[in-house]
């Protein structure tokens, strides 16, 4: 199938890119795929039927053949639950509340933040339908009318994680879908083959016409207006699963700003640790500039530091309030019998982004993309301190404190989960647009009479 | 009567004669427009990104979107509230010594069905705008260049004052002309 | 529902009478074996179906004896309960008595005679055959036949004697726990070789030297019940609690339930007991009887001052005791469990006979009369027919009830193999049944026909509750009866051994009016006037060459190791039942496994810890013994439980751990008992292995002092009715009218539709100072709820479903746990399950409402509605919550829990919970509703105490109280308001529905 690459202007060092070289640049990521493509999505495809075959003897013989152990009746899964939540958080963010702040540089990124938040979600939502006992019930939590008069619990923050969650999965892909409209039809009008037909149809009959500017831009921003407090409610609600048991180390009021903190931190992260590798791979060197990276860099600064100052806020709290058994389980994350995983989190999210103080480090990638991975890393123990730790820790019942060792179920599933991420991210990105064109345009100078002619 | 031509009534209206420019720069566009604006009642203006100054230009009425989007969201918190309180009253069922109506959780519950619903709807307004509009332009000559690095300005006009037309847009910088 | 011949077995039998065809109406056959239902059309008397009929009965566990009422529903016995007309047991059971059920039902239970085939192999034959070839064997070997029974104290043992005689052979009683020293020094002392009965309830002071009566010792039921009436503490009534003090190197649970624990030398307990009767016959405590004064020359040799090295107590105290003793009118001091397993038991029992003797214990609260109902049999009985079979003096040797394959694994095996014929009658293929050449499977004790006579005028009857699992095994006392060439079955024999009993206690009526009073009953009961006893001549004659240092078999510098038997699995027997092995031993929380026991000293000398295998080496044996540290033994000594390390008897107790009777010498000491206590070599072998327990980690760190409230007895004592020393602090006045105007306001709130009303608010109380911890109520759980048992490897991921789970920290000391300067070390043991909270923290956490408030005021659990997120679970702050991990019922699954025909001992009115849902305890809610049903039926309201869960049920010194809270004349509604009341975590404000009432410790002066 032959394609625009072969279209593809030459390369300028210098000089305002036009327009037309932003719609061939981005047209051209959607070539055809190398080995090297078809390695990763082989890759991912395998750990995602990795996952399916622990989940299918979980649903056999049941959640024993997972780690769990009295008390610790929430480990692994419910983790990566909240992590790949995280993860979504900064997609919307950089997309909506910096939309909102019309800060330009935004454009070159925000489409990959998007699409990192939409499968992000779609990873997450799938977490607890595994975790729970009978997962083929799992629609109850669900208020359908039905002839035994029962409706679910909404008191309950299962039930609010249920609706945020599913709330939130709509509404990123509402929102991604209408950025793509315009943009699909770009590359459409430059596509052949099949693809051009693909694009016809996905673009929805998108002209640029006065008509549908008109209604696109304002639906656009309300669209950024709602998602805003929405990203913000979601985790927060996630973080109530949490802050509204009385588990101690759970039972804190800071959990919600805390979690959402978290979330936006891990979720840039996220965004270096793709962007890095796609913007080589794509060439994209002159749209997604160091100045890009520089600001996600910033972001993660800033996010960082409320992450820190939430793990002191915590630990003095926890002396200072003289509740006995939040003490207790403090001083478990600090010296317990898990003290590894509570000090990983430390280095990860506490102490390492202070790098990012320094332009040198913020403005190196491959710096940066070490540091994210750590994050990353980091994150997740966050997580898994939380839930597992403080579960296996919890203070009140000294006679039932126990030690909890993860299985193959929990980490086949896990693993699973990351194929199942990466097979749509890496699908998405070479069938559709991973740069936003009509935006990225915006940013340029608009061609007028007597500005030196293009080709 | 078959719903098909019905459908195709709706989706291909007949072809609408007229005169489509293609325009280089904004400047011009912009230029032309101001021309057109004095005698010619309708016409369209592509571009492949949106530009304020095209939007002066034309200067168009606010886009009816945001009304959607207000229901939207209102509707969705009283479906959340409805949800909660008469699920809860329709089966009572006490757990940990709380009213079995209580707000404070609901809030959660309504706050994210006012975000659904307003998203949701905001989409069906642009898609019932934009195709009400599509069916008032009927179908118009278009060049792929639009969504790239060219603006367009479409003006029906049967073939007598066709003429007229193509020496404005030429008269205002358009590269090219051709009839449609 | 089972499956396959068992049931095919079960309903050809029952198919004959009613109860199958009852069994059947409830089972619901599926329908390609209709063919074999039988119509309902003869309502079988005695059953309605769904509604449980009761038998009367006796308990074979243990030789105490105790009635029995057995539950049973549609031909199938169900639960086992104490028999309230029982003097024994008063309706109370333990876990071992409520495990028979797992002997009935066990999956590997023997249906058919085996006999050993050509190739050496046990065959299944007919029992024409076996018997057959039992009458020639016999009749060849005329006069060279020996007959081996357990403890048989009725009819049985009769039989069995009139048998041996008759064909010239000998009969052996054989109990790995036959009291030989008790009966012993009571001849030393008294000259009446029997063993009396202790009046603890009505004791002042109980001073037990080593006898561990909560757990193995005589009659744990009956003892613990009465220690709890004198050593419970009632508010306001200071003299009732009696103080109680435990002897003995190693803290039994009766140790952590005593006051004060006295960890003497092994073998020095008898040194002790005399320097006591010395201070009081010294400082003319106690009014001594006339021959007392022969003792002068004996006590004078056993001043405290002169044995206080070798006992390991400095002097004074050995006074105080002495003085608190005599000072409480009407002590009594025990010998037995360690202290009468030493080589000089019987002087340590006799030694304790004196003390009790100048204390003038004797006729009050130690009663010659209503004897205990001991068979004579003695352990050197038993060698001596050893050393016959080794001589070549036995042909047929027959073995019945007892199971000396487990316990005398050396010089009997030689012997064994010397024997041309074995015959066993043991229902399950135990050690010694494997090794017979012909296997005649008896009936189990519930399934059969006997009697016997645990004390002195009590006289129990045990009947068939049901039709034979086994349908093919025969009653052995039939097998006898046709051996024997007698007619009619054994049930006659029994009536006519019956008659004469009868006829003195019948009051006129007709044995046929009579005899099924008896059945109600449970048998007959008669008041025996006590027996007076003066000291008998060889009572001066104690312990010449004192202070006696005892002598153990082996190297003098190895130390001492006792073994004891397990509490759940007593002398091995219980070894065969899920249950006993899933119970956590009441001391270490160890299940399906045994370990030694180390003191930390010990264990930090030799640098093991927990888990690390020792190679323990006896004198006469070796075994790989994995180490638990405990504070509650005495460094010098080593502990290991009896009872694990089968090499047969079925699935659940083969090849588990090790056999500690590998380590006992095989001869009679000088009392014609076994020693228990050897000299052992121990080193490491590297091997390590986790140890199954339910406790968590074992970190020092607040060790329960939130849920284990303890006052001393004077704080107690002082305590006014209306006090309340655990309430939390009220809040301050500016905030009280706020929150009560808030708590009214939910109130309203939540009074909807059903909740609407008066309701009643169903509660509990527990008295700690009662509570011994010796896990029956567990055992009563697991039958009452169809917990499954999970086995070692769940055990270990902490995956047990105990809905009753006994906590046990250790307090004081320099041990495990906090260590409060200065106090001595004492355990402390509560039961943990759902406290049924007000305001519940699981409830409101559940998306769909399967964990809901009931209007009565139970956490509600719905199965059916629960999909498992084990949200409620995580928050629960008592951790009572346990989920079902694996399908646990799945015939056939790696997981079954109940392997056919286990399952028939589920209770059909309890759901069978599914794999994924979380399960709890409900205060059996079923037996609630059971309760209320009846009382709508007849029209009235719910009585007080009509209601009674089955952990209150079985409860040995009932501590456990269920009522409703609202009605303020309950007896729950009271004990809740009483002083020592407290809520567990009462600051997180759940408003429990269990009121604990703190344990109290009697310190002294």
């Amino acid at each position: 199938m032959t394609d625009t690459t072969t279209a593809r202007p030459p390369e300028r060092a210098t000089g305002a890119m036009s327009y037309d070289y932003v719609t061939r640049t981005v047209a051209g990521t959607l070539g055809n795929p190398g080995r090297g493509y078809y390695t990763l999505l082989g890759t991912a495809v395998t750990l995602l039927g990795i996952g399916i075959l622990c989940l299918l003897f979980l649903l056999r013989y049941g959640l024993g053949l997972a780690g769990y152990s009295m008390p610790t009746y929430w480990a692994v899964y419910i983790t990566c639950f909240v992590f790949w939540v995280g993860i979504a958080h900064s997609g919307t963010l950089i997309s909506a509340i910096l939309f909102l702040f019309r800060s330009g540089w935004r454009t070159a990124v925000y489409r990959v933040a998007e699409v990192m938040t939409v499968f992000a979600v779609m990873t997450a939502g799938l977490f607890p339908l595994i975790h729970i006992g009978r997962q083929w019930f799992f629609y109850w939590l669900v208020p359908y009318p039905n002839e035994r008069g029962l409706w679910p619990n909404f008191k309950s923050p299962l039930v609010w994680d249920e609706f945020a969650v599913g709330t939130y999965f709509t509404v990123s892909t509402v929102f991604l879908i209408m950025g793509l409209i315009p943009d699909i039809a770009a590359v459409r009008d430059v596509a052949t083959g099949w693809r051009r037909k693909l694009y016809a149809v996905t673009a929805l009959g998108w002209r640029g016409t006065n008509e549908q500017w008109r209604h696109y831009r304002p639906a656009y921003l309300y669209l950024a207006a709602l998602a805003t407090p929405l990203v913000l409610s979601v985790h927060s609600v996630v973080s109530w699963d949490f802050a509204m048991a009385q588990v101690p180390a759970w039972h804190e009021t800071i959990f919600a700003p805390y979690f959402v903190a978290g979330a936006i931190y891990s979720g840039c992260a996220m965004v270096i640790t793709l962007l890095v590798p796609l913007r080589k791979f794509f060439q994209l060197e002159r749209i997604v500039t160091i100045r890009h990276f520089e600001n996600l860099a910033k972001l993660c600064l800033l996010t960082g530091m409320i992450v820190c100052y939430a793990y002191c806020v915590e630990y003095f709290v926890a002396w200072y309030g003289g509740a006995t058994p939040e003490r207790e389980a403090f001083v478990y994350r600090a010296v317990g019998r898990f003290w590894w995983a509570g000090w990983t989190m430390n280095v990860c999210n506490a102490f390492l982004p202070w790098l990012l103080w320094f332009k040198k480090v913020r403005t190196n990638i491959s710096a940066l993309f070490v540091i994210s991975i750590f994050v990353n890393v980091g994150m997740w123990m966050e997580r898994f301190v939380i839930i597992a730790i403080h579960l296996a820790g919890e203070p009140f019942e000294p006679f039932v404190r126990a030690g909890y060792n993860a299985t193959w179920a929990d980490w086949g599933i896990m693993a699973g989960s990351f194929g199942w991420f990466f097979m749509w991210f890496l699908l998405f990105v070479k069938n559709f647009p991973a740069v936003s064109v009509a935006e990225v345009k915006e940013e340029l100078a608009a061609p007028r009479r007597g500005a030196a002619r293009h080709a | 009567m078959k719903p098909g031509p019905a459908l195709a009534a709706i989706f291909h209206p007949p072809p609408t004669p007229g005169v489509l420019g293609v325009f280089g720069h904004l400047d011009a566009t912009v230029e032309a427009i101001r021309e057109l604006k004095r005698g010619h009642a309708t016409f369209t203006v592509y571009s492949p990104l949106p530009r304020h100054e095209l939007e002066e230009a034309l200067d168009q009425p606010v886009s009816p979107v945001r009304m959607f989007t207000l229901v939207g969201g209102i509707a969705g918190c009283a479906i959340g509230a409805w949800l909660t309180l008469y699920m809860s009253y329709d089966w009572p069922v006490q757990v940990g010594g709380k009213t079995i109506g209580s707000i404070p959780p609901y809030v959660v519950i309504m706050f994210e069905m006012t975000v659904l619903f307003g998203a949701l709807l905001s989409l069906f307004g642009v898609a019932f705008n934009v195709l009400l509009a599509a069916r008032h332009q009927g179908t118009i000559a278009y060049d792929p260049r639009f969504t790239n690095d060219r603006f367009g300005i479409f003006v029906p006009a049967a073939a007598a004052e066709a003429g007229t037309v193509e020496a404005l847009l030429k008269r205002c910088g358009a590269e090219e002309v051709r009839r449609g | 529902m089972s499956e396959g011949m068992n049931r095919r077995r079960f309903l050809t039998v029952l198919g004959a009478t009613g109860g199958g065809a009852a069994a059947l109406g409830a089972c619901g056959v599926d329908p390609e074996r209709s063919q074999k239902l039988i119509p309902y059309l003869v309502q079988p008397e005695d059953q309605v179906p769904g509604t449980a009929t009761w038998y009367a009965t006796t308990c074979r566990e243990c030789p105490a004896g105790c009635g029995l009422h057995a539950k049973v529903r549609e031909g199938r016995v169900i639960k086992l309960e104490g028999n309230p007309e029982s003097p024994i047991n008063g309706g109370r059971l333990c876990a071992r008595g409520q495990a028979a059920l797992e002997g009935v039902y066990n999956p590997d239970r023997l249906g058919d005679p085996l006999a050993r085939g050509v190739q050496g192999k046990l065959e299944r034959i007919s029992w024409d055959d076996a018997l057959a070839q039992l009458h020639a064997k016999l009749a060849a070997a005329r006069g060279r036949i020996a007959f081996v029974t357990g403890n048989e104290t009725g009819s049985f043992g009769d039989l069995v004697d009139e048998w041996t005689k008759a064909v010239g052979a000998t009969h052996v009683t054989y109990e790995p726990f036959a009291f030989e020293a008790l009966r012993e020094g009571n001849r030393l002392a008294f000259g009446i070789d029997a063993v009396p009965w202790y009046d603890l309830a009505s004791a002042r002071y109980i001073l037990s030297f080593g006898a561990d009566f909560l757990d193995t010792w005589l009659s744990p039921v009956a003892y613990q019940n009465a220690f709890a009436r004198a050593h419970g503490f009632t508010s306001g009534r200071d003299v009732t609690m009696a103080k109680s003090v435990f002897v003995g190197p190693r803290m039994f649970l009766t140790g952590m339930n005593a006051d004060e624990w006295v960890a003497a030398t092994p073998g020095t307990e008898g040194l002790l007991a005399l320097a006591l009767a010395a201070v009081i016959v010294e400082e003319r405590l106690a009014p001594l009887p006339a021959d007392a004064g022969r003792l002068h020359e004996l006590l004078a040799r056993h001043a405290p001052a002169a044995v206080a090295g070798a006992v390991g107590i400095d002097a004074p105290a050995i006074e105080r005791l002495a003085r608190e003793f005599a000072g409480a009118q009407g002590g009594v001091a025990l010998a037995g469990g360690m202290a009468t397993h030493y080589p000089n038991g019987a002087e340590i029992a006799a030694a304790v006979n004196i003390l009790n003797y100048v204390a003038g214990a004797v006729g009050k609260t130690v009663r010659f009369g209503p004897n205990q109902g001991l068979a004579r049999g003695t352990f050197r009985e038993l060698t001596d027919l050893v050393t016959a079979m080794e001589a070549g003096k036995i042909a047929v040797l027959l073995v019945h009830g007892a199971n000396p394959g487990h316990s005398l694994t050396g010089a009997f095996w030689q012997a064994w193999g010397k024997v041309a014929y074995k015959v066993s009658f043991s229902s399950d293929l135990d050690e010694t049944a494997s090794a017979a050449d012909l296997v005649l499977p008896d009936l189990h004790p519930l399934e059969q026909w006997s009697d016997s006579r645990p004390r002195a005028g009590v006289w129990a009857l045990q009947q068939p509750v049901m039709q034979p699992v086994a349908a093919n095994a025969r009653p052995a006392g039939d097998v006898l009866l046709t051996l024997a060439g007698k007619s009619g079955t054994f049930k006659d024999y029994l009536q006519t051994k019956w008659r004469p009993l009868a006829e003195r206690h019948a009051h006129g009526k007709s044995f046929e009016e009579f005899w099924p009073e008896l059945l109600q009953h449970g048998g007959l009961y008669v008041d025996v006037p006590r027996q007076w006893v003066r000291l008998g001549p060889q009572a001066t004659e104690l312990m010449r060459e004192a202070p006696a240092p005892p002598r153990f078999a082996g190297e003098a510098s190895d130390l001492v190791l006792i073994a004891f038997p397990s509490a759940a699995l007593y002398d091995g027997r219980g070894a065969n039942k899920p249950w006993l092995q899933e119970l956590p031993d009441p001391v270490s929380k160890i299940a399906w496994h045994a370990w030694v026991e180390l003191h930390p000293e010990t264990a930090a000398k030799w640098s093991v810890t927990d888990g690390d295998f020792l190679l323990l080496q006896s004198p006469f044996g070796a075994v790989r013994a994995p180490v638990w540290i405990t504070p509650a033994i005495r460094p010098d000594v080593l502990g290991v439980p009896i009872g694990q390390g089968h090499r047969a008897y079925g699935r659940y107790a083969r090849d588990r751990s090790f056999n500690a009777f590998d380590l006992l010498p095989e001869a009679p000491n000088a009392y014609g008992g076994r020693t228990f206590a050897v000299r052992v070599a121990a080193r490491t072998t590297g091997e390590h292995r986790f140890l199954a327990s339910s406790e968590g980690d074992p970190r020092g760190v607040g060790a329960g002092e939130d849920i284990i409230k303890v006052l001393p007895r004077a704080t107690a004592d002082a305590l006014a009715p209306t006090a309340h020393p655990f309430a939390e602090p009220a809040p301050p006045a500016y905030a009280a009218g706020a929150l009560a105007g808030w708590a009214e306001e939910q109130r309203a709130g939540a009074a909807l539709g059903n909740y609407a009303g008066k309701q009643p608010r169903w509660a509990m109380a527990i008295d700690l100072a009662r509570c011994t911890g010796c896990s029956a109520c567990v055992t009563a759980c697991y039958a009452e709820n169809n917990l499954p048992t999970v086995g070692e490897e769940l055990v270990l991921r902490r995956r047990q479903m105990s809905w009753m789970r006994i906590e046990r920290y250790w307090r004081g000391g320099e041990g495990r746990g906090a260590g409060e300067g200065g106090e001595p070390l004492h355990g402390v043991v509560t039961p943990m399950l759902c406290q049924q909270c007000e305001a519940a923290p699981c409830e409101p956490v559940c998306p769909v409402f399967a964990a809901y408030h009931t209007p009565d005021g139970l956490n509600g659990q719905v199965y059916n509605r629960c999909v498992g997120t084990r949200y409620c679970a995580n928050n629960c702050p008592y951790k009572v919550r346990y989920f079902n991990w694996y399908n646990f019922a799945e015939a056939g699954g790696e997981w079954e829990a109940w392997p056919s025909p286990l399952d028939w001992q589920l209770n059909p009115d309890v759901t069978v919970r599914e794999k994924g849902v979380m399960e709890k305890c409900t205060f059996c809610v079923q037996r609630i509703r059971g309760a209320q049903n009846r009382a709508r039926l007849e029209d009235r309201t719910v009585l007080d105490g009509e209601i009674v869960p089955a952990c209150a049920q079985s409860c040995p010194s009932e501590a456990i109280v269920f009522g409703d809270l609202h009605d303020k004349t309950s007896r729950v509604a009271q004990l809740a308001a009483d002083p020592r009341g407290y809520h567990v975590f009462e600051s997180l404000n759940t408003k429990p529905g269990i009121t604990y009432l703190a344990r109290v410790v009697d310190r002294g002066a």
